[in-house]
């Protein structure tokens, strides 16, 4: 980075332009200078670039405090939004996920202007507005142009955007949100204003004629993803905190749904209590947890045949040499009834195990007890039974009633089951 | 919708729990010792606990988490019973808890680090700050101390949350509740027809 410092001094000596600025907005320039030369830009740029740092330099005088940003500073410097960007700042940006914050931090570098706007001009228009639908969207060309438009600083340097950005702004109507269709239209008017403040600069004709191949390049290369943020007006706009506005408004929206998960929450509104509630329920559920565990471990002497302890001894009371099969081969005849009643009554939403697990003892006793032994947890033996198909339809209807019902109505049907399976066993 | 996957997510639980369950009776079988409830109830936990960790198939740290402090905790002779029970999503499972235990350390560092610093500042804020503008200063460093503390508890709650930001942390939290949720339910469901059948 230090040997490209006296480079840009020469230049920037060369056309015999005045060298403002400070130190820390050359070692700014200078990344961004190194970044240009790396990306390969045009000769007529650069002398583009050359001039405008001055400008550059001259108005940012220490309002940029971010190292990291001469990825949006390069489209800066040299009005060449066209110029790719590293791959690796792009992913540190796609990983902090707020990519430019309101400084633009995109190809076409129009954080530096906005940046200039604010400084200069107190009065800003457009009142910039931290939208997280906004920050959500990794659109970068489309909106950095339309900040770049709303600046309503009056450099000519602007101007060469300005251009281009209609243009490309035209390209990217297609694909833009309506918050980007405000944002534009409120850089149009801008745009206005830009021209009227256009100052009496030498460089106009060089950059309408920049302008043509800048539209060109920036329609090629269409930056990814950053997240635009605008700063709210009378806030701070650095990017720390812009950065720390997005985060911040990220969490608040976390815990929003976080709101609507945990029941008794939508009452607190702030974070040290809603915390404090989120606590509490996840504390409550792996009590929960640890309970049901215990019951279960309780309830049942053997591990692996609860499922089994459950429904066997119900399901096979008519049939004695069904039952002895299954003492035999238990583990397979278990894991078909495991197949079977556990996921499909389990898994709807109450229990109607009782009066369904009847109705499945009968018909399994019915069928071979060959088919008895089927692979364990194989979903395919559903369809190599007949009595399946009445199955699936059970548990379609169940499905449909339970959700009309609920899940307190279920409770009494386990019992009617019992009943049931008891009735059977009399019956043999 | 909504209802149709979660009742997915409980059949791939129930099923991933089931195959523990059976996993476990037969590792016990052949060892021939008999199981306290205690033991039974550990067995349950966790197996209900791998099993819902690994219907995430480790795209959630706490799953991650959940699974490496498993496998961690029981050694080697129980890799073969985590190994069947996690089955297809072992392969996450399994890359995962060597990450999860190196980025855990690094970032333990890191946290510490920064929590040195944040000390210091409070320090320095409490101490510059006067009048008007002290109390309002203690205040919200008083309010910002709560937050931090509740956020703290909150890491130790969620597995694997010692290595989470704020904004992953509540991510990872939503993601656990909803999981923990249905793994009661189901749980629930299983104990309370299991109570019935025995008890008739």
């Amino acid at each position: 980075m230090n040997r490209a410092l006296p480079e840009m001094l020469n230049c920037m000596n060369a056309p015999g332009t005045i060298i403002a600025g400070n130190c820390t907005d050359m070692t700014v320039m200078e990344r961004q200078r190194d970044r240009m030369k790396w990306q390969k830009c045009d000769h007529h740029d650069q002398q583009q670039q050359q001039i405008q740092y001055n400008f550059g330099g001259s108005e940012l005088g220490g309002v940029f405090s971010l190292p990291i940003h001469a990825q949006g500073f390069h489209g800066f410097l040299g009005g060449n939004p066209a110029v790719k960007p590293d791959p690796s700042s792009e992913n540190r940006w796609a990983e902090l996920g707020f990519g430019s914050c309101g400084l633009v931090l995109n190809n076409n570098g129009t954080a530096g202007l906005e940046e200039m706007g604010n400084v200069l001009n107190n009065n800003i228009s457009k009142t910039f507005s931290c939208s997280p639908a906004v920050a959500a969207e990794k659109r970068s060309s489309d909106t950095v142009l339309s900040q770049k438009l709303s600046l309503p600083a009056g450099k000519e340097s602007f101007k060469k955007r300005k251009a281009d950005e209609v243009q490309s702004n035209k390209a990217a109507t297609a694909e833009s949100d309506s918050t980007e269709k405000r944002m534009k239209s409120c850089a149009e008017e801008g745009d206005s204003k830009i021209t009227e403040q256009i100052s009496t600069k030498n460089n106009n004709k060089e950059s309408s004629a920049d302008t043509s191949r800048d539209n060109s390049k920036a329609s090629e290369v269409q930056k990814p993803d950053y997240i635009h943020v605008r700063a709210r007006r009378g806030q701070a706009t650095d990017s720390h905190s812009l950065a720390e506005r997005v985060r911040r408004e990220k969490i608040s929206e976390r815990m929003k749904y976080l709101q609507d998960l945990v029941p008794g929450c939508n009452k607190i509104t702030g974070k040290a209590g809603m915390l404090e509630e989120i606590i509490n329920y996840v504390q409550s559920l792996q009590r929960q947890v640890e309970f049901l565990s215990m019951k279960l471990a309780a309830v049942n002497p053997r591990l692996d045949f609860n499922i089994d302890d459950l429904f066997a001894k119900e399901m096979f009371p008519t049939c004695g040499a069904n039952f002895q099969t299954i003492g035999m081969s238990s583990e397979m005849t278990n894991s078909a009834y495991l197949q079977l009643n556990p996921m499909q009554r389990l898994a709807s939403c109450g229990l109607d195990m009782g009066l369904n697990s009847t109705d499945l003892a009968l018909r399994r006793t019915i069928s071979a007890p060959g088919s008895i032994p089927e692979p364990f947890l194989d979903t395919s033996c559903f369809t190599q039974d007949q009595p399946t198909a009445i199955w699936d339809a059970d548990l379609q209807n169940i499905f449909n009633v339970e959700f009309q019902q609920g899940r307190s109505s279920f409770q009494s049907q386990p019992f009617t089951g019992s009943i049931e399976g008891s009735n059977l066993k009399m019956e043999m | 919708m909504r209802n149709f996957s979660s009742c997915c997510i409980k059949q791939e639980f129930l099923k991933k729990w089931i195959k523990g369950l059976q996993v476990c009776n037969s590792s016990t079988t052949c060892s021939k010792n008999k199981m306290t409830n205690l033991d039974r109830k550990k067995a349950i936990k966790l197996s209900a606990d791998i099993a819902m960790a690994s219907t995430r198939n480790g795209t959630t740290r706490w799953s991650n988490a959940v699974i490496a402090n498993a496998t961690h905790s029981n050694g080697d002779n129980n890799r073969i019973f985590f190994e069947r029970i996690l089955g297809g999503g072992d392969g996450g499972g399994r890359h995962c808890p060597e990450h999860c235990g190196r980025t855990k350390a690094s970032r333990s560092v890191s946290s510490v680090m920064h929590k040195k610093i944040l000390k210091k500042s409070r320090r320095v804020c409490s101490r510059t700050v006067l009048g008007r503008k002290h109390n309002l200063a203690k205040t919200h460093s008083i309010a910002k101390k709560l937050v931090r503390k509740k956020t703290q508890v909150l890491k130790s709650l969620v597995p694997g949350g010692e290595s989470m930001d704020e904004l992953s942390l509540v991510v990872e939290t939503l993601d656990y509740i909803v999981s923990l949720r249905t793994q009661v339910e189901v749980m629930r469901c299983l104990a309370t027809t299991a109570e019935l059948i025995n008890g008739t």
